[in-house]
């Protein structure tokens, strides 16, 4: 077979369906990594129009262009669009595209999970943007303190949007993190070890794990405030035990980390695009490796900073302005490493090294005045004014959209195998740096004078005025140049003119392969010896595509690929990924369906969407069965690996691992809400306890020791009915008692406590159905003959989540009625 | 503050821009680190952020309400879309949207607020502190001189936030007496 | 997995510490614990106590991930996990600081 019809023969293994259609039953990354990306830029757009209604607004004093009302409804549409449907899923949908390629594989770990994540999040988005055309936009600022956003205050439904829209969106964003961590950890070429992964490959490694442990707190925190009220919980109420710090510390807990969410990546482009355009290799990888790590986790210490004038004591304050300082650090070591590469090499001022001096310019403002706001005596002042708005954009424009910027034009001869031809980036580049920095350096200066974020209008005695022309003026001017950009991006996409295949001299595995993409990226996998391969083998692109990697030989019309082990890079079993499906998109507006229901309060449709959701999720795994072995597989170059099905650690029991990571979170952000509660709210202890039960905490016992035992010897045995039937019904006690719970739980609507206990029965409750819709299945599959000693990887998996029941079981047991024992 | 924050701006810039001058160098990645990672990157971060942050502390530190025989305490209570200003000395005494204390004695503002969270701030006298439902957070605030002090509410709370004001009156000895007898209004 | 492990260790100390100190604080002041105890308040006795737990639970840490039974058999890890070792152990005695140098509830 020659190059050229394995081309061929991959190709039609791998291809979307032809056409518009394609789109919704495609499962490619790079079809859904682009799609990510242009919809985000379609929210870009949207959130930068909005800016300019808040300039325009802002211009003048006694503004009369909106009234407060819409105008609340602009800043927070603007900040929410911003950092929830632009910068998330930008990163998303840049890791999506790229990891694959970088990394030296086919696909990523979950391909059907990509699309399913793409779709909530169009379909979340979508629901913000109607509430926003209908004039029903949220409206208490992008982080909806209660009790303003409560049931009290904001009676209507724009509150209800953000919370139940955003938490649709966090779908995708933690089924992209699941899918982005395994497939980092697995799916790369043979001979990749952790010391030879590129960088990006790191910083996205990071931000995912950051996103499954950062975004739990905000979403428990939206499923709380939205059951406050639709139910009239009353979590954050203080005159019924609850606590409105309760969703700052919440929301923050998320917020802070969510910063670095998004700085990152941006990060990991500078790394990664810098020593090239300097002509040389990155400086320090093991170092900036450590500081992005330490990044992450300092960032989860921060959180209070944003809480300083909350009347929290001076030394907790203290703690948190340690930690805030501190941050600064790792940042440091990453900026001059930059810097140290830039000395190492030639720096050459391509267009995306204009960006790249773009951001260092910006982020570097954006540090130091982060680092003065770290410090309380002066948060004290400059809290909740411009300043805080003008500094927050520069760490997130500067850090950000700069790099970003960078990363595009890098990128762009890949996404299109075409040249730049029309030159207009320099003068994008020039506007967007002037009418930015002016627009945002006249805010630092009218914050300091006074002027407080958020308020509609100002008079002209507060002296003002001219500022804030100057600051509307360079708002208008980076706006032109972000449309210069565009267009150059969209001449570029449509001019004809073919590029060479590895314009920038890069050494990373994405530049090894036909661009645009095909749909297989690589004809047959490399054997990765260095941590920049091209580098080492110019001519490893031809090698490739003529077969000489792994996997070179397309068989029996598998999409296949390999895994390796995590630390060595070793060849470790083979995959083969599902095709073509609607069955996401499908399925995610199923999940759309169910979030509407809530939204517009039709009750009776939720129960039937979520059994429409259960069945399609049985469907989707269903699909995967085999009913024949699947013997060891020759991957060429000689060696033989063992079929995913028949390993104990599958991809499925990987991803399992770190959703339950996510889940563990939420469920630890849930227990930290009651022991706050409990501590620190005002209105406790509550009237009544729980009256505790022998005998609920008997059967929940029992039916906790009994579900694990059981699930583990049926992994041994051959078989495996009896065991899954005791596992069966030691989850239905569990599910019952936890249902007991629920029902014997004092007046949930008349204090916190009883809500929390009634919220925490519900969360087992949900745990135990699952658990036991996945023993049915597994039940169904040994009955049907799915399950051999070569294709058992699904027992394992399902052992994982009785695991995680019995656990939180135990929990939640002893939240509920221990306090009633002790008191 | 803002002065170091320029200088190693400008130092930053500095470095960012020579590369671009003279073309590379000869070294070792070895030292290189040693430079730029490790001087540049981690000590020499850490000396200056220590500093600061010890810096922070002390003025934190200080500007805690300490004990005091003259101090005099009053009461703040947000609402939308008001200010209502309770007196220990004068029990009974209520005024909104200004608040009435002496100058140059310290005063304790005991903020809470009747529905919303809102801020307290009057910039030339102190920071700004949250009104929480179910708190009362304690400011301490001073004015050196007598006169009226312009305040806001620093924290969003709707339609209306931004004509969410109130002023600060601080009066001589002789008139924060007469105040406290009700003879101001 | 257990590189991945070694490299995260420190860091989740740390994070496990410094919320736990923050809670024994903020336990201390809402429910306004006090007394004294070897002539030393008795909340501050608790926090510095609680501050050098902080730092001993580091240090052993960071021993294994030099000592050559526990050390990473890559060279890339070994280097990368000491480095968010010493992360760990300077960000315990750094962000916990204010326990000896601010007033404890005010
Ligand atoms: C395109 C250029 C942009 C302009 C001209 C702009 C302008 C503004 C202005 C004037 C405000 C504040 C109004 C106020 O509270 O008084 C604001 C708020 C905000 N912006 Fe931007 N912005 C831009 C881009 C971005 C980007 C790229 C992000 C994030 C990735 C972002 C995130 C935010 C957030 C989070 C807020 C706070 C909203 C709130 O207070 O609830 N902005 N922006
Ligand atoms: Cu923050
Ligand atoms: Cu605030």
């Amino acid at each position: 077979m020659n190059a050229l019809q394995r081309h061929r023969r991959l190709t039609e293994i791998w291809a979307s369906d032809p056409g518009f259609r394609g789109w919704f039953s495609t499962v490619n990354h790079t079809d859904l990594g682009r799609m990510f990306l242009a919809t985000a830029f379609f929210f870009f757009i949207v959130g930068g129009i909005l800016s300019m209604l808040i300039r325009a607004q802002l211009a003048t004093p006694h503004s009369a262009f909106a009234g407060p009302e819409i105008y609340n409804q602009i800043f927070t549409m603007h900040g929410t669009i911003m950092m929830f449907l632009f910068a998330i899923p930008t990163f998303e949908g840049l890791a999506i595209y790229l990891l694959p390629k970088i990394l030296g594989t086919r696909d990523l770990a979950f391909p059907r999970l990509t699309a399913y994540g793409f779709w909530c999040y169009v379909f979340g988005g979508t629901m913000l943007l109607v509430s926003m055309l209908l004039g029903i936009a949220p409206d208490g600022g992008w982080f909806m303190y209660p009790p303003l956003s409560g049931p009290l205050f904001s009676p209507g439904i724009n509150t209800d949007f953000w919370l139940i829209g955003i938490t649709f969106v966090e779908i995708s964003a933690i089924a992209a993190a699941v899918e982005l961590t395994v497939s980092i950890l697995k799916y790369r070429a043979p001979g990749m070890s952790l010391d030879k992964m590129p960088i990006f490959a790191w910083y996205a490694l990071v931000t995912a794990l950051m996103i499954l442990t950062g975004f739990p707190p905000l979403i428990l925190g939206s499923v709380l405030l939205e059951l406050e009220r639709a139910f009239g919980l009353p979590f954050f109420q203080v005159d019924l035990g609850g606590d409105s710090l309760l969703w700052q510390h919440l929301f923050w807990l998320f917020g802070h980390p969510e910063v670095y969410i998004i700085f990152l990546p941006a990060a990991g482009v500078i790394s990664t695009v810098l020593p090239v355009m300097c002509r040389t290799t990155l400086l320090g990888y093991g170092w900036i490796v450590a500081a992005a790590v330490a990044l992450a986790f300092l960032s989860f210490g921060l959180w209070v900073h944003h809480m300083f004038t909350t009347g929290i004591p001076h030394m907790g304050l203290a703690f948190f302005s340690a930690a805030s300082t501190l941050v600064a650090v790792p940042t440091g070591v990453q900026i001059f490493a930059w810097i140290g590469t830039m000395w190492k090499g030639r720096p050459e001022l391509h267009l995306p090294m204009l960006h790249i001096l773009g951001f260092f310019f910006t982020f570097v403002i954006g540090g130091l005045t982060g680092v003065m706001v770290a410090v309380v005596p002066f948060d004290w002042q400059a809290h909740d004014t411009a300043f805080i708005t003008a500094h927050l954009h520069y760490v997130l424009f500067g850090g950000f959209v700069f790099p970003i910027f960078a990363g595009i034009y890098y990128w762009l001869p890949h996404f299109t195998g075409r040249k730049r031809f029309f030159r207009l980036g320099e003068l994008a580049f020039g506007l967007i740096f002037a009418g930015f920095h002016v627009t945002f350096l006249a805010m630092h200066w009218v914050g300091l004078l006074g002027q407080r974020r958020r308020i509609p209008t100002y008079a002209p005695e507060d002296g003002w005025t001219t500022i804030n022309l100057i600051s509307s003026v360079g708002s208008f001017v980076l706006t032109i140049g972000i449309a210069v950009l565009l267009i150059d991006v969209i001449l570029h996409v449509l001019t004809a003119v073919r590029g060479r295949r590895n314009p920038w001299n890069a050494g990373t595995l994405e530049w090894a392969m036909m661009t645009p993409a095909p749909a297989y990226n690589f004809a047959s996998l490399p054997h990765v010896t260095s941590r920049e391969p091209v580098a080492e083998d110019p001519e490893l692109c031809v090698a490739l595509a003529r077969g000489q990697g792994y996997l070179g030989e397309p068989r029996h019309g598998w999409r296949e690929t390999l895994t390796v082990d995590i630390a060595s890079g070793t060849p470790d079993y083979h995959v083969i990924y599902p095709a073509n499906t609607r069955l996401p998109i499908l399925m995610s507006a199923v999940t759309g369906v169910f979030f509407l229901s809530l939204l517009l309060k039709f009750y009776w449709t939720i129960p039937v969407a979520m059994i429409g959701v259960a069945i399609l999720a049985w469907r989707w795994v269903w699909g995967l069965g085999l009913k024949e072995d699947i013997p060891p597989q020759g991957i060429g170059r000689g060696q033989e690996v063992p079929h995913a099905a028949s390993v104990a650690r599958s991809p499925g029991w990987w991803g399992t691992t770190f959703l339950l990571t996510a889940n563990a979170t939420f469920f630890g952000s849930l227990l930290f809400g009651f022991a706050f509660l409990w501590t620190v709210a005002p209105g406790w202890p509550p009237p009544e306890w729980l009256a505790p039960s022998a005998l609920e905490l008997g059967i929940g016992l029992a039916g906790i020791v009994a579900a694990p035992i059981a699930a583990r010897l049926a992994r041994r045995s051959q078989a495996p009915l009896p065991f899954l039937a005791i596992a069966g019904a030691g989850i239905l006690a569990i599910g019952a008692v936890c249902a007991a719970l629920m029902l014997r739980t004092p007046d949930p609507t008349g204090h916190a406590y009883g809500a929390t206990l009634l919220v925490l029965g519900g969360y087992g409750l949900f745990h135990a159905a699952l658990a036991a819709l996945m023993v049915a299945f597994l039940a169904a599959r040994v009955r049907r003959g799915f399950v051999s000693p070569l294709r058992r990887a699904e027992l394992p998996i399902v052992g994982l989540w009785i695991d995680y029941l019995a656990t939180i079981a135990l929990l939640i047991l002893l939240a509920g009625h221990l306090p009633g024992l002790l008191s | 503050m803002l002065g170091g924050a320029a200088l190693i701006f400008a130092l930053v810039m500095t470095l960012l821009v020579l590369p671009f001058l003279r073309r590379g160098r000869a070294g070792s990645d070895g030292s290189r680190v040693r430079i730029w990672i490790v001087g540049l990157g981690l000590v020499f971060p850490m000396v200056v952020l220590a500093a600061l942050l010890a810096y922070g502390l002390v003025v934190g530190e200080r500007l805690l309400p300490r004990e005091a025989d003259d101090v005099v305490r009053v009461g703040a209570e947000g609402r939308l879309s008001a200010w209502t200003f309770s007196y220990e000395d004068a029990p009974g005494r209520a005024t909104e949207g200004v608040l009435h204390i002496p100058a140059r004695r310290p005063v304790d503002v005991s903020i809470t607020t009747a529905d919303v969270i809102h801020s307290f701030w009057v910039p030339r006298l102190a920071g700004k502190l949250d009104a929480i439902p179910g708190y009362v957070n304690v400011l301490r605030i001073e004015a050196d001189a007598p006169g009226t002090y312009e305040g806001v509410s620093a924290e969003f709370s709707g339609p209306g936030y931004d004509s969410f004001t109130f002023a600060v009156t601080a009066h001589d000895a002789d008139g924060w007496e007469a105040f406290l007898r009700g003879e101001t209004q | 997995m257990r590189d991945i492990i070694r490299i995260l260790i420190s860091p989740l100390v740390w994070l496990a510490a410094f919320s736990a100190v923050y809670g024994l604080h903020g336990l201390i002041c809402g429910h306004g614990i006090d007394g004294e105890a070897f002539g030393l308040p008795l909340p501050r006795l608790l926090l510095v106590a609680a501050y050098a737990a902080a730092i001993l639970v580091q240090l052993p840490i960071l021993w294994a991930l030099y000592s050559p039974r526990f050390a990473s058999p890559s060279p890339f890890v070994r280097f990368v996990s000491r480095a968010t070792g010493w992360v760990g152990l300077v960000a315990t005695v750094w962000s916990l600081l204010p326990v000896v140098m601010t007033s404890y509830c005010g």
